[in-house]
C-alpha cells in the first residue's frame, strides 16, 4: 500500500532511579510524517454533521449554524459517506432523509442537502446522547472508513447523567466526535465527555459568526485523515504496573480507563484516527525496586493498527537503578513540561469549579497559582485569562478573585485548559 | 489438558502443549532463551526479558574463559558503568600461557574499542613467540589506528602475562592494570601513575609510551598470577585472596568480593597457576 503514511515512534525520558525509586515516567511522541507519495485513492471516509436545533437556537445562531452545516457538506471531498442530524430532544436525519443511510458526496448531493439544511428551524429539548446515537447507527454501517461526527450545542444537555454517560460509554472507540459550544449557555463539562469518550476535541466559538470557519476547519482536519484507527499498545512487566497513559498534546486526554487487556501483561489504547500531525503520550509505571546498576525495560510502547495487528512503530521505556544522584536527579525536560501542563489544567478546573461552588480562598489558591504556571510555560493566552479572573497585587503577591467575570472568559478558559504547549526549543 | 503438556506461558502463565510454537493465549513465542533475572523462556530478540523487562547481559557484560590446564578469565561490566570497556584474552599454544587485559581509558572515545583491539593483537603476538616489547608495539598500532585525530584517539592500559611449561613467566605493562602473585598477593607491578591516580602510560595515538615495562618471574616460581584491572584491585586492601577452588572459580569469588564493595567499575581477573600443572 503506497498511500499509508509511515510513523515514527521516539521516546523521552531519564531512565535513571534512585535506589528506593519506583516510578518511570516518559513521554513518546508520535509522528506521522504522511509522506504518501501519490494517494492511489483518498482513505474512505464517513461523517456525520450535528447541528442542535433546539428552542435557544432560533434566530441568528440558527442562521449561523445553518451556514455552518453548508460550509462543511462544502468542504467534504467528493466520494464521502455523509449524512446531516437535527438535534432536539431527539435526533433527526435532515439529509439525506429516508432508510437512515449515509450518502455519497457529489456536486448533486451536496446541494440537496444545503437546501435541506435551509430549511432548518429551531425548537424543542437537547439530549445530546440522542444525537450520538443517531450517529453512530449511521457510521456503523461503514466500518471500513474513517468514521468521524461533528457536533455543535449552544445549550445544556437535558437528559438524566446516567443516560448520557452510558450512551457514551456504549459508543466510545466506535467514531470520533469534535464538538463546539456557541453562546454562553452550554456546559463545557458536557463536551468535555464527548471528547473524552469519542477522542475527538471540543472548542468553544466565542462569536457565533466563526462558525462556519471552525466547521470547514474541522471537517477539513477529518477529510486529511488517512488512517481509520491506531491502538497504543502499552507493555510493563508483570511485577510492575502502569499506572497511567495519557495524551499530552495537542490535548489532555486521559487514556488510562480505555484500556482493552491484550494480556495480562499488555493492554491496547485507542488514539482514533490519524492524518498528517505529532502526538505526545505521557506514560507512567510504577516499577519493584532494583539493584544498582540494574537495568530494565520497564514498558515497551508499539503502534498499532487493531484491523491487521501490524506494529508500524515501537520503542522502550527503560529504567536503571543508581546511587548516583546526579543522574537520578534529573528531570527529563518533556515529563517535566507535559506534567506542569497537566497540573495547570487541574488548577483551572478546580478552581473554577470551586469558584462556582462559592469557595473563595480554594479558587483563589488555584487560580493564582495556575495564573503564575501559565506565565512559566508559555500560555500567554490562558494566562490572560487567568488574568480576567483572580488578579495579583505585583507588590504583595496578594491574590484576590474579580468580581466582574465575562460569562464568555470563564468558557474560554475552561475549554481551553486541555490545550498544552509545546516544549520550547531553548527549554524554558 | 491431559498429560503431554508443557506447562505454561512464560508471558502469561495459560497452560501450552509440548510442540507448540506459539502461546495460543497470548501469542508469546516459546522456546525463547531463559532471563537470567526470573528464569522465564522469554527473552526477545533485543534482549529484554517478556515477563520481568530484565535487560540480559551482552557478551561483553560478563564473559569467562577457561583453559583445559585450569587457566581461567573473567571479566564483567560491574555496577556502575553502562558498559564493559575492559577486554581480556586467555591462549595457550604448546603448553605456553598467555593473557593479555587492557581496560579501556574512561575519558577516551571508543574506549572499548581501544581494549579490544590491543588483547587481540598483544595476544596473537605473544603467542607466535614475540617478545613484551613488540607485541605491546603491535597493540599500540593497532590502538593508533583507531583514532580520527589527536582529539579523538581511543586509549586503554596494557598488562600481559606469558608463562612458559617450566613455571618461568614474563609480566609487560603500561597503566594501572596490575599482576600479583597468590597466594601472598605480592604485587608485581607498578602502576604507571601519579599520586590522584592519572594514568601516565597508555596505549593510543596520543601516548608516548614507547615500551612497557617488563618483569621476569625465574623458572620454577609456584603460585598463581593474578592479572587485573582496578576495577579489582582497587577493593584488595586487606583483603584476603580465596585459597580453595579452580582458577576460575576463584576469580568468580574476586568478582562477587569486586560488586559488594561497590562494583564502581569495569572488572577483569585472570589467574594462571604457575609450575606443575599451569596451562
Amino acid at each position: 500500500m503506497g498511500d499509508q503514511p509511515a510513523f515514527t515512534l521516539n521516546i523521552d525520558q531519564n531512565k535513571y532511579l534512585p535506589l528506593d525509586g519506583r516510578e518511570v515516567h516518559a513521554i513518546v511522541t508520535i509522528g506521522s510524517t504522511g509522506a504518501a507519495p501519490v494517494q492511489a485513492a483518498p482513505a474512505e471516509a464517513a461523517e456525520v454533521i450535528i447541528i442542535d436545533t433546539s428552542g435557544s437556537m432560533s434566530g441568528s445562531k440558527i442562521r449561523e449554524a445553518r451556514q455552518a452545516a453548508i460550509t462543511a457538506v462544502r468542504t467534504l471531498r467528493d466520494g464521502v459517506h455523509f449524512a446531516v442530524v437535527a438535534g432536539t430532544e431527539r435526533a433527526a436525519v435532515v439529509y439525506p432523509g429516508g432508510n437512515g443511510s449515509l450518502v455519497r458526496a457529489s456536486a448533486a448531493t451536496k446541494a440537496e442537502a444545503e437546501r435541506a439544511i435551509g430549511r432548518l428551524s429551531a425548537h424543542g429539548g437537547t439530549a445530546i446522547g440522542e444525537w450520538l446515537k443517531l450517529a453512530g447507527h449511521l457510521l456503523t454501517a461503514h466500518p471500513s472508513a474513517i468514521r468521524h461526527a461533528l457536533l455543535m450545542t449552544d445549550g445544556q444537555n437535558n437528559e438524566r447523567p446516567e443516560v448520557f454517560a452510558s450512551v457514551l460509554a456504549g459508543w466510545s472507540g466506535k467514531f470520533v466526535c469534535d464538538s463546539l459550544g456557541v453562546g454562553d449557555d452550554w456546559v463545557p463539562a458536557e463536551l468535555r465527555k464527548v471528547a473524552e469518550a469519542m477522542l475527538g476535541t471540543f472548542d468553544y466559538v466565542r462569536n457565533q459568526g466563526d462558525l462556519p470557519e471552525f466547521f470547514r476547519r474541522l471537517t477539513q482536519t477529518s477529510m486529511n485523515k488517512t488512517v481509520a484507527e491506531l491502538s497504543l499498545r502499552v507493555w510493563v512487566p508483570q511485577t510492575a504496573r502502569l499506572k497511567f497513559v495519557k495524551q499530552v498534546s495537542p490535548t489532555l486526554l486521559d487514556l488510562t480507563g480505555k484500556r482493552a487487556d491484550v494480556n495480562p501483561l499488555t493492554g491496547d489504547y485507542p488514539t482514533g484516527s490519524w492524518g498528517t500531525e505529532e502526538r505526545e503520550y505521557h506514560i507512567c509505571v510504577e516499577v519493584p525496586s532494583g539493584q544498582i546498576g540494574q537495568e530494565i525495560r520497564a514498558g515497551w510502547v508499539k503502534l498499532v493498527r487493531p484491523d491487521t495487528q501490524d506494529v508500524v512503530a515501537s520503542g522502550n521505556v527503560l529504567a536503571q537503578w543508581t546511587d548516583d544522584l546526579a543522574q537520578s536527579t534529573r528531570i527529563n525536560g518533556k515529563v517535566a513540561h507535559y506534567t506542569g501542563q497537566a497540573e495547570l489544567h487541574e488548577l483551572i478546573q478546580d478552581g473554577l469549579n470551586a469558584r462556582a461552588m462559592g469557595d473563595v480562598g480554594t479558587a483563589t489558591a488555584r487560580l493564582a497559582k495556575a495564573r503564575q504556571l501559565a506565565q512559566e510555560s508559555g500560555r500567554e493566552d490562558t494566562a490572560r485569562l487567568l488574568e480576567k479572573v483572580v488578579e495579583v497585587d505585583p507588590a504583595t503577591g496578594t491574590a484576590r478573585l474579580r468580581r466582574h467575570v465575562d460569562k464568555a472568559d470563564e468558557l474560554e478558559l475552561d475549554t481551553g485548559s486541555v490545550r498544552t504547549s509545546r516544549l520550547r526549543k531553548d527549554g524554558a | 489438558m491431559t498429560g503431554g503438556g508443557a506447562g505454561g506461558c512464560p508471558v502469561c502463565e495459560a497452560p501450552v502443549l509440548a510442540g507448540d510454537v506459539y502461546c495460543e493465549a497470548c501469542g508469546h513465542a516459546l522456546g525463547a532463551p531463559a532471563c537470567v533475572s526470573c528464569g522465564a523462556a522469554a527473552v526477545d530478540p533485543e534482549g529484554y526479558c517478556e515477563r520481568c523487562g530484565a535487560r540480559q547481559p551482552t557478551g561483553r557484560d560478563h564473559a569467562e574463559f577457561v583453559l583445559d590446564g585450569g587457566a581461567g578469565a573473567l571479566t564483567d561490566r560491574g555496577l556502575r558503568r553502562s558498559r564493559n570497556e575492559d577486554a581480556v584474552a586467555l591462549l595457550e599454544m604448546g603448553g605456553t600461557v598467555v593473557t593479555v587485559v587492557c581496560d579501556g581509558v574512561g575519558s577516551s572515545p571508543r574506549a572499548d574499542e581501544a581494549s579490544a583491539v590491543a588483547v587481540e593483537t598483544a595476544s596473537a603476538a605473544l603467542l607466535r613467540g614475540l617478545p613484551q616489547a613488540e607485541a605491546f608495539e603491535l597493540a599500540g598500532r593497532a590502538v593508533t589506528k583507531l583514532a580520527t585525530s589527536l582529539d579523538d584517539a581511543p586509549a586503554c592500559t596494557y598488562v600481559a602475562a606469558v608463562v612458559g611449561p617450566d613455571g618461568g613467566a614474563t609480566v609487560g605493562w603500561a597503566g594501572d592494570s596490575r599482576a600479583y602473585l597468590l597466594p601472598a598477593g605480592t604485587p608485581l607491578t607498578e602502576d604507571d601513575a601519579v599520586e590522584t591516580g592519572e594514568i601516565t602510560a597508555w596505549l593510543g595515538a596520543d601516548a608516548d609510551t614507547a615500551a612497557p615495562r617488563v618483569r621476569a618471574l625465574a623458572p620454577g616460581t609456584s603460585g598463581l598470577l593474578l592479572i587485573c584491572s582496578d576495577g579489582l584491585w582497587r577493593y584488595l586492601d586487606g583483603y584476603a585472596f580465596p585459597t580453595e577452588g579452580t582458577p576460575i572459580e576463584m576469580a568468580r569469588e574476586m568478582l562477587r568480593h569486586a560488586l559488594r564493595r561497590g562494583g564502581q567499575d569495569n572488572v577483569t581477573i585472570a589467574l594462571i597457576p604457575l609450575g606443575e600443572a599451569h596451562g
